[in-house]
């Protein structure tokens, strides 16, 4: 019997266990220990209005989907046809002038209990939700209005899929976000976040279908100035949250080559984050001008797909819109929420930024 | 003593060479040269401001194609070997624009042209020949109408004189292209193989043939690069084949032996390895490196400026407000136009304001243009306008304005747009292509899908 090899194979198994039994440990700190220089950050890879669905959709749309499209609308109103200017014209002119709107046609609201979002008023109010997961005070009345139409619930809602699919396609919509001053990504009482727009393409697996972390992105210094936004926030068990920010801007066209954005006021993130991604969502009261805006840069044939109704979602939004109220009391912003998945992503703050006139020959 | 008065005379030459070259590229008067080819007599090639050389009818006027394409409903335009423009007055929509039906009676029936009114067929004479690769069709009434690569040829009622270029584009259509439109035709580009001459706001643009931009360097001098191992890391040489000749402005140079660039106008050309998208300026970003283009469009008026916005350059008015064109095309099966001014008005009343004409003025304005001001080109151009019906005025009439047009058209603000802004760009039926406003982009470095 040799001895020493025994006592030496003893070793190396007190030392596997050992290694073993540290394992969760050791993960858990490659996970979540200290960026370097302090610094994380993360890309885009898909935005989802929040909408809280079950399997047949009577607990949140009890009076069912809407259902009065452009298409329903127009043979509603037209049934025999007319002239341009009077049928198809007139309608158009609806979708850049909601306000005169005069049309009776239903648009049913989603209901509550549960919705997802975040509270943004840190109060729990009568018209609140409660999340899936039970946390009260949920402000979210952007799915009353969204909740119950085919363009927004999933999988195959015009508004889930294409405007989602052009978060990966469209550079405009290449939202990134940096994390600094960052010692754990577990914990941190205070860390900095700014937020840019990148200039790169998703770093995919050799399928391309994948997004994976690790990939670069060139901060666009130039025409994407407006959109670098800086908010404050902490990290708590592994969870960012980030103080409101008075206004945030999105870029995000949900149809190549338009050019939309999202406006929130009073804006936060909450971000389950780790060394490869960050999922979670943003809410904040979102600027129903802007949003309209950025939705009738939809084709009207487009937004008949789902049943929406343009000047009759104006309608339903500005109903109940609850936030910011202007100068005539009248509320600009509703409370929403966005689900947004990241990926981790390096960063290259390079490129210097140059203006319109050294662009001329 | 003698290295550096050798040294010296070598930099000034080397100055003097890209001082030239920076003209050369600036050099508004340069045009793009391009392949001769048989014509039918009497026909001739123009150069037009924002198109190149055209093709051109005997008496000038552009010629224009209008190629079958699809709709949301359906499809439209010649089939090759066809014309289905005819002299027929269209009196209801097709239904081609979803989701709207067919079948709606269309606006101003009593003044409403035939197709062949607005795009008057190309007819060949009795003893005409086909020459090349112009050939003839037969229309319904048993006359010849000529066809280039058997599509049917106009002209158009909007072409006044040789040289406009009113009725059609070949940019994008986010450059006040119809979804279903008329363009022009135009002999080839003398190009070398692998390159191609896309028409932009800017010029006639060189790209490579998968679509890069392809860029100059100051740094170069005249059929000389001087971009280095780590330069070329970025800027990628265009290389040539090794039988590439000399042709017209286009030369050969080795850049080591065996190894050949091509040159445009004695300047080496390069793509840049960060382009991520086709047709791109985004290689000019860097200091010293151009784009190139064989023929520049006119320059912008003072009045103008360029300003950046979220998505790229676009022309600015003198506060920096961004500045749009309307473009509108009908939805009757012969797609007129409906963005000239004389035109039916109700199209763009309807998006710009709910069909209220003071509505309408106030969130889309006019650009007036200043008492004395002056264009100095045809594609920009100051008309006067009647803005209760959006016609051309006389000068003298009352409440008329003279405003700010490009390509014939008005140019306009819009009423909530900040300087910087482009809240109004997109508005209207099919993202605005249809029936509605674009910005004048100069640039635009985030339209559509990555390449």
């Amino acid at each position: 019997m040799n001895v020493l090899a025994d006592r030496r194979h003893d070793g190396w198994r007190k030392e596997i266990l050992g290694v073993a039994a540290l394992a969760p440990l050791m993960l858990a700190c490659a996970v979540n220990a200290a960026p370097v220089d302090g610094k994380i950050a993360y890309l885009t890879t898909d935005f989802h209005w929040s909408v809280y669905q079950t399997a047949d959709g009577k607990a949140e749309c009890p009076q069912g989907l809407v259902e009065h499209g452009p298409r329903e609308v127009f043979t509603e109103l037209f049934p025999s046809g007319g002239t341009e200017i009077d049928t198809h014209l007139k309608r158009e002119a609806l979708k850049y002038f909601p306000e005169d709107t005069q049309d009776p046609f239903p648009y049913p609201e989603a209901v509550g209990p549960i919705a997802i979002g975040l509270n943004l008023d840190d109060k729990v109010g009568p018209l609140d939700f409660t999340s899936p997961e039970g946390e009260a005070g949920i402000d979210n009345q952007l799915f009353r209005v969204i909740g119950c139409s085919r363009q927004f619930r999933g999988p195959e809602g015009q508004l889930q899929l294409f405007a989602n699919r052009g978060i990966r396609t469209d550079l405009n919509n290449r939202s990134v976000i940096e994390l600094s001053g960052v010692d754990s990504l577990e914990n941190d009482d205070e860390v900095q976040v700014t937020v840019y727009r990148g200039l790169d393409r998703h770093l995919t697996d050799a399928s391309g279908a994948n997004i994976m972390p690790g990939g670069t992105q060139r901060i666009d210094w130039r025409f994407g100035k407006k959109y670098i936004q800086h908010m404050t926030g902490r990290i708590i068990d592994g969870v960012l949250h980030t103080d409101p920010i008075d206004t945030l801007v999105v870029p995000w066209g949900i149809f190549p080559g338009t050019f939309g954005e999202f406006m929130f006021r009073g804006a936060k993130l909450r971000l389950e984050i780790d060394d490869q991604k960050a999922v979670g969502v943003i809410g904040g009261y979102a600027d129903i001008e802007t949003y309209y805006r950025t939705l009738t840069n939809w084709s009207t044939h487009h937004l008949a797909y789902g049943q929406l109704d343009p000047s009759g979602f104006y309608r339903k939004m500005r109903e109940l819109a609850d936030g910011y109220p202007d100068e005539e009391g009248t509320m600009s912003a509703i409370s929403s929420s966005l689900r947004i998945d990241m990926v981790q992503v390096y960063l290259d703050h390079s490129d210097p930024a140059r203006p319109a006139q050294q662009a001329q020959r | 003593m003698r290295l550096i008065i050798c040294a010296s005379i070598a930099a000034l030459a080397s100055t003097v060479s890209m001082t030239a070259q920076a003209q050369a590229r600036a050099d508004a008067s340069l045009k793009e040269d391009y392949i001769r080819a048989e014509l039918p007599p009497g026909f001739q090639v123009v150069y037009t401001e924002l198109e190149g050389p055209v093709y051109a009818d005997p008496n000038g006027k552009t010629l224009y194609k209008w190629p079958y394409q699809s709709l949301r409903n359906g499809y439209v335009g010649d089939e090759k070997g066809k014309s289905v423009c005819t002299d027929t007055v269209s009196r209801t929509s097709a239904g081609l624009m979803s989701p709207y039906p067919p079948g709606l009676v269309l606006p101003n029936l009593d003044t409403r042209p035939s197709c062949t009114q607005m795009w008057p067929p190309a007819l060949a004479g009795e003893n005409a020949q086909p020459v090349g690769k112009w050939t003839f069709i037969t229309r319904e009434d048993g006359s010849r109408q000529w066809a280039y690569e058997g599509q049917a040829l106009y002209t158009s009622a909007l072409d006044a004189q040789a040289g406009d270029v009113l009725a059609g584009t070949s940019r994008s259509r986010r450059g006040m292209r119809h979804p279903a439109a008329r363009e022009p035709i135009r002999p080839l580009p003398n190009v070398p193989p692998g390159f191609m001459v896309v028409t932009t706001f800017k010029g006639r643009m060189l790209v490579n043939r998968e679509g890069y931009s392809v860029y100059v360097s100051d740094k170069d001098t005249a059929n000389a690069s001087n971009c280095d191992e780590q330069c070329t890391q970025v800027w990628k040489p265009v290389l040539a084949p090794a039988l590439a000749k000399p042709q017209g402005e286009w030369s050969v140079i080795q850049r080591a032996p065996g190894v050949l660039q091509w040159a445009f106008r004695s300047q080496p050309l390069y793509t840049y390895a960060r382009d991520i998208r086709l047709y791109t300026q985004k290689g000019s970003d860097e200091p010293g490196w151009h784009n190139v283009y064989t023929q520049l469009s006119p320059a912008i008026p003072d009045v103008f400026q360029l300003i950046d916005t979220q998505v790229g350059v676009a022309v600015g008015n003198a506060e920096g407000k961004t500045v749009y064109a309307y473009t509108c095309a009908d939805d009757a099966l012969d797609q007129l136009s409906c963005d000239y001014p004389g035109e039916p008005n109700v199209y763009r009343l309807a998006i710009c304001g709910g069909g209220n004409v003071d509505r309408c003025l106030k969130r889309w304005p006019y650009v007036t243009a200043a008492a004395g001001a002056t264009s100095n080109s045809r594609a920009w151009s100051i008309i006067t306008i009647d803005p209760r019906t959006g016609h051309l005025a006389k000068p003298d009439a009352e409440g008329a304005l003279r405003v700010w047009a490009y390509r014939g058209r008005p140019l306009y603000t819009y009423e909530r747009d900040a300087p910087g802004d482009i809240k109004g760009n997109a508005m209207g039926e099919w993202s605005g292509m249809r029936n509605g406003f674009i910005a004048l982009w100069v640039r635009e470095d985030f339209a559509g899908n990555d390449t």
